[in-house]
C-alpha cells in the first residue's frame, strides 16, 4: 500500500491515541509518547506494527500520543490513519482488525 | 452475541462512538442496553474512525452482559453503507436505523443486513433492528414500520429531531410530545414490539427526569434513552415492580406451573383464567425484579 | 455533555462573549496584529450552554487557547479543545502545527505530544506533528567529518539579495569550511519565499561551499509570533528574539556542527541592533558571533531596505549599484509585478 499523504486518527482525550502516519523508507518506525510508556510500550508498538504490516503497509513513520489506550483502540486508529494515510477510507478494511 | 427479541430494556445509554473512554466503561454501569452511536455524536469528519472504533469495541470490550445496539448514520449519508457493513460483521445485537419514516426504509435495512450476512457468513437473523422516529412523517407511519419485518425490536421516539420538524421545541412538561408518544407506544404494542422514550438531557433537573420517566412508564413505555449513567439508576427505580405486583407476579407463575402439572390447557387464579398478556405482564415484573434484585433466587421478596 | 462548537468572532455578540471569557482567564491582547490573522475559532459549550472553552488557529499556529476546568477533569476540556483544534488543521491538511505559550502551559502541550523547542521565563515555544525539526534537519545536506570542520550559518531574509548579501556570503566562505544560509521563510516580504530563495541559490551558486536552504518554521520571525500572551507588548522582541537564538543555539547549530554565526550590522535599524545585541548575549559562548559591517558600493551602505525604495521610484541605475546580476535581471523582468506588490500595499520598510 502507498501512503499517499499524511493519515491521522484518534485523539489525544483519555483512554484513546493518536496516530499519524507519513512516508517512510526504513520499515515501520514508531516514535511514541505514552505515560505508560515503561510497562506497555512494547506492547503498544507491536499493534500498531501488527495493524500496519496486515493492511500492507512495510514502509511508515508513525508519531503516536498514546493516553491509555487498549490494544482494540490502537488497532482501530491504526487502521483508519493507514486508510487516510493510502486515500482509501472508502473501503473500510475491517478484516485488518483481529 | 445474537439479537433476543424478548428482553429487559428499562435503560438504553447513549455512548458517543468516537470516545473510547465512554465506549471502555459503557458497560460498567448496568445499563440493559447500550447504544453506541455514529450519527450525531460523531463529526462528519470522524466518521470513518468511529466505524472502526465502535466495529473493534463490539469485538472486545466487555459490555457486561448489555444489549449492544449501534445507531448507524441514515441512508440519506454516504456513510450509511459501510456502516451496515461493519456492524453486520461485527456482529452488532441491534442496529438503529435513525430519521425513519416509511416501512420500506427499515426494509431496505434489512435487505442491506441480509447481504451483509451472506458475505461475512453471518447468520441471517441473528441482527435485530429498530427504528428512530424522528419527524411526523415517520410518526404517522409507525404502524406500517412496527411490522416492516419480523426482526423489529422496537421504535424510538427522537424529541429534539421530532420537535424540530414539528416547528416546536422541548418544554419541560413535554406536552409538545404528547401525540407522538402515544402513537408510538400504540404501533409498538400492537406490533408486539418495544417502545422507546427519547432522552432527557438537563441533568441538573432531577425533578424533571423523574417526572417524565414516571409519565412514560405509566403509559406503558419499556424503557427510556438516556445521555447520562447516572440516570440509570433512577430509570431503573422507576421501573421497579411493587411488593404487591411481585406477589401478584408469582401467584401468577405458580398458578402456570401447577396448571402444568396437572397437564391442563387452561390456567386459572383465583377462579379466573389468566390470559396471555396477563402472563407476559407476570413474566416482565418477575425480570426486573431479579434485575433490580428485589427477590432472590428462590424468588423471596428482599427490596426494602 | 460539553461539546465543542464553531465561534464565528465576526459575529458582534460571539466575539464579545469570546473576549470576556478569555479577559477572566487572564488574557487581554485582541490587537489586530493578533486576532485578524485568526481562521477559525472553536469553542466548548457545557450542558447550560456557557462557554467553558476555546481555542483558535493562523496558520500552523494554535493561540488562544483557554479553558475554565469548573465542573470538569482537570486537563480534559484542554485535551478536547487540542484535540479538536489539530483536527481541523488535519482536515484542511495541516499536520504540522506550533503554539507559542506561557512557560508554565509548556509540560500541558508536552502531555499531548508537542515537543518544547525552546522557552523562556515566559513563553515557550512547541511543534506537534509531521514533518518535525528532526525531518527539517535531515534534510539539509551535510559534510562527512563535519565535527573537525568550521562550520558556519547566515541567516537572511535576502529581500532582494543584494551585494552585500552576497559579499557577507563570500567572507563566510572563505574564512570556513562550510557556510549554511537560512533563508527566512515567512512568506511576508516584497519578494516572495521561493523568489528570495531563488536568487540567494543563484547568487551563491560560484560558492562551492555554501549551502542555501530555508528556514522553515524554525526561525522564528517577528511578524509571526504572537505575543497576545504576554504581559506587555514590549517583551515582544525580546521574547521572540530569545526563543529565535535558542531554536538555532541549542537544536539547529549542534545538529549541523556550526560554530559560528555572521551578522550583519544595521546602521539604520533599531530592531536589528536590538535583535543582534540579543542574539549575542544567547549565542556566546557556544557560539561565535561575527559582526561584519554594512558593505558599502560608492560611499553608500547597500541595504535592502534602499533596493525596494528603488524599485517603488523605478530607478533601475541606482538599483545596479547596489545588488548583484543575478538580482538585477530579477528585478528588471519583474518590475511592474512588483511595483504593483507595493502599490497593493506591501510594506517595504520594515526588513
Amino acid at each position: 500500500m502507498e501512503i499517499k499523504t499524511i493519515g491521522v486518527a484518534g485523539t489525544l482525550e483519555s483512554s484513546d491515541i493518536q496516530i499519524m502516519i507519513s512516508k517512510g523508507n526504513d520499515g515501520i518506525q514508531i516514535d511514541l509518547d505514552s505515560e505508560v510508556i515503561k510497562a506497555y510500550g512494547d506492547q503498544i508498538k507491536k499493534v500498531i506494527t501488527d495493524t500496519l504490516e496486515k493492511f500492507g503497509i512495510s514502509n511508515a513513520k508513525v508519531k503516536a500520543t498514546d493516553k491509555g489506550a487498549l490494544d482494540c483502540v490502537i488497532a482501530a486508529r491504526t487502521l483508519a490513519a493507514a486508510q487516510r494515510a493510502t486515500e482509501t477510507t472508502d473501503k473500510p478494511e475491517l478484516e485488518v482488525l483481529q | 452475541m445474537t439479537y433476543v427479541k424478548n428482553r429487559l430494556r428499562r435503560t438504553m445509554m447513549f455512548v458517543p462512538g468516537n470516545n473510547p473512554a465512554m465506549v471502555k466503561d459503557a458497560g460498567i454501569y448496568g445499563a440493559d442496553s447500550i447504544m453506541l452511536d455514529l450519527e450525531d455524536a460523531v463529526s462528519l469528519t470522524e466518521k470513518d474512525a468511529a466505524r472502526m472504533l465502535v466495529y473493534n469495541a463490539i469485538k472486545h470490550v466487555d459490555f457486561g452482559g448489555a444489549e449492544i445496539v449501534v445507531r448507524i448514520n441514515g441512508q440519506d449519508t454516504p456513510f450509511y453503507d459501510e456502516d451496515v457493513k461493519a456492524m453486520v460483521k461485527a456482529g452488532v445485537d441491534v442496529i438503529r436505523l435513525p430519521k425513519t419514516e416509511s416501512a420500506e426504509m427499515i426494509q431496505k435495512l434489512v435487505k442491506d443486513m441480509e447481504k451483509a450476512e451472506e458475505e461475512y457468513g453471518v447468520e441471517k437473523g441473528s441482527i435485530g433492528v429498530m427504528a428512530a422516529i424522528e419527524s411526523a412523517k415517520g410518526v404517522l407511519n409507525t404502524p406500517t414500520i412496527a411490522t416492516a419485518t419480523p426482526l423489529m425490536m422496537g421504535l424510538a421516539v427522537s424529541g429534539e429531531d421530532y420537535t424540530a420538524d414539528m416547528h416546536t421545541h422541548r418544554y419541560p412538561d413535554g406536552r409538545e410530545l404528547e401525540f407522538a408518544r402515544n402513537m408510538v407506544l400504540q404501533s409498538a404494542r400492537a406490533a408486539d414490539v418495544y417502545a422507546f422514550d427519547t432522552v432527557f438531557s438537563n441533568m441538573k433537573d432531577t425533578e424533571g427526569f423523574y417526572r417524565e420517566t414516571r409519565y412514560i412508564y405509566e403509559l406503558g413505555y419499556d424503557g427510556k434513552s438516556l445521555v447520562n449513567p447516572r440516570q440509570i439508576p433512577m430509570v431503573n427505580d422507576v421501573f421497579n415492580p411493587t411488593k404487591e405486583e411481585i406477589e401478584n407476579a408469582k401467584n401468577v407463575q405458580n398458578a402456570i406451573r401447577e396448571a402444568k402439572a396437572k397437564g391442563s390447557g387452561v390456567i386459572s387464579m383465583n377462579g379466573k383464567m389468566v390470559d396471555k398478556p396477563v402472563v407476559a405482564k407476570a413474566n416482565r415484573v418477575i425480570e426486573t425484579a431479579k434485575a433490580s434484585n428485589l427477590i432472590d433466587e428462590e424468588g423471596n421478596y428482599i427490596g426494602e | 455533555m460539553d461539546q465543542i462548537v464553531d465561534l464565528y468572532l465576526s459575529d458582534q455578540t460571539v466575539r464579545t462573549k469570546w473576549e470576556k471569557f478569555l479577559i477572566k482567564l487572564g488574557l487581554h491582547d485582541f490587537s489586530s496584529r493578533e486576532v485578524d490573522v485568526i481562521d477559525h475559532t472553536l469553542g466548548i459549550i457545557n450542558d447550560e450552554g456557557e462557554l467553558v472553552g476555546t481555542g483558535s488557529v493562523a496558520g500552523n499556529v494554535l493561540k488562544y487557547i483557554a479553558v475554565c476546568n469548573r465542573g470538569a477533569t482537570p486537563g480534559s476540556r484542554f485535551n478536547q479543545m487540542v484535540t479538536a483544534l489539530q483536527q481541523y488543521q488535519f482536515n484542511r491538511k495541516i499536520f504540522h502545527n506550533f503554539v507559542f505559550t506561557k512557560t508554565q502551559y509548556s509540560t500541558s502541550f508536552q502531555h499531548l505530544g508537542f515537543t518544547e523547542l525552546a522557552h523562556t521565563d515566559v513563553a515557550a515555544f512547541l511543534e506537534s506533528g509531521t514533518p518535525d525539526v528532526n525531518d527539517y534537519l535531515a534534510t539539509i545536506p551535510q559534510v562527512e567529518g563535519k565535527k573537525d570542520k568550521k562550520v558556519a550559518a547566515i541567516v537572511m531574509n535576502a529581500n532582494p539579495f543584494t551585494l552585500g548579501h552576497q559579499r557577507l556570503a563570500q567572507l563566510a566562505s572563505q574564512e570556513n569550511d562550510l557556510v549554511y544560509i537560512f533563508v527566512v521563510a515567512t512568506d511576508a516580504s516584497l519578494f516572495k519565499t521561493e523568489e528570495r530563495m531563488q536568487l540567494v541559490k543563484n547568487g551563491t551558486a560560484d560558492l562551492k561551499n555554501v549551502h542555501v536552504v530555508s528556514g522553515s518554521d524554525y526561525l522564528v520571525s517577528q511578524a509571526t509570533f504572537p505575543a497576545y500572551f504576554l504581559k506587555s507588548p514590549d517583551d515582544l522582541i525580546k521574547t521572540q528574539t530569545t526563543i529565535d537564538a535558542r531554536v538555532f543555539k541549542n537544536i539547529i547549530a549542534p545538529k549541523l556542527a556550526i560554530s559560528r554565526r555572521y551578522l550583519g550590522t544595521e546602521p539604520f535599524s533599531h530592531t536589528t541592533n536590538f535583535y543582534n545585541k540579543s542574539l549575542i548575549n544567547e549565542l556566546s559562548p557556544q557560539i561565535e558571533v561575527k559582526i561584519v559591517p554594512r558593505f558599502s558600493n560608492d560611499d553608500q551602505v547597500i541595504t535592502a531596505t534602499k533596493v525596494r525604495q528603488l524599485i517603488k521610484t523605478g530607478d533601475l541605475a541606482a538599483i545596479k549599484l547596489l545588488v548583484p546580476n543575478i538580482t538585477m535581471d530579477f528585478i528588471k523582468s519583474n518590475q511592474k509585478v512588483l511595483q504593483t506588490r507595493i502599490q497593493k500595499g506591501m510594506n517595504i520598510n520594515g526588513n
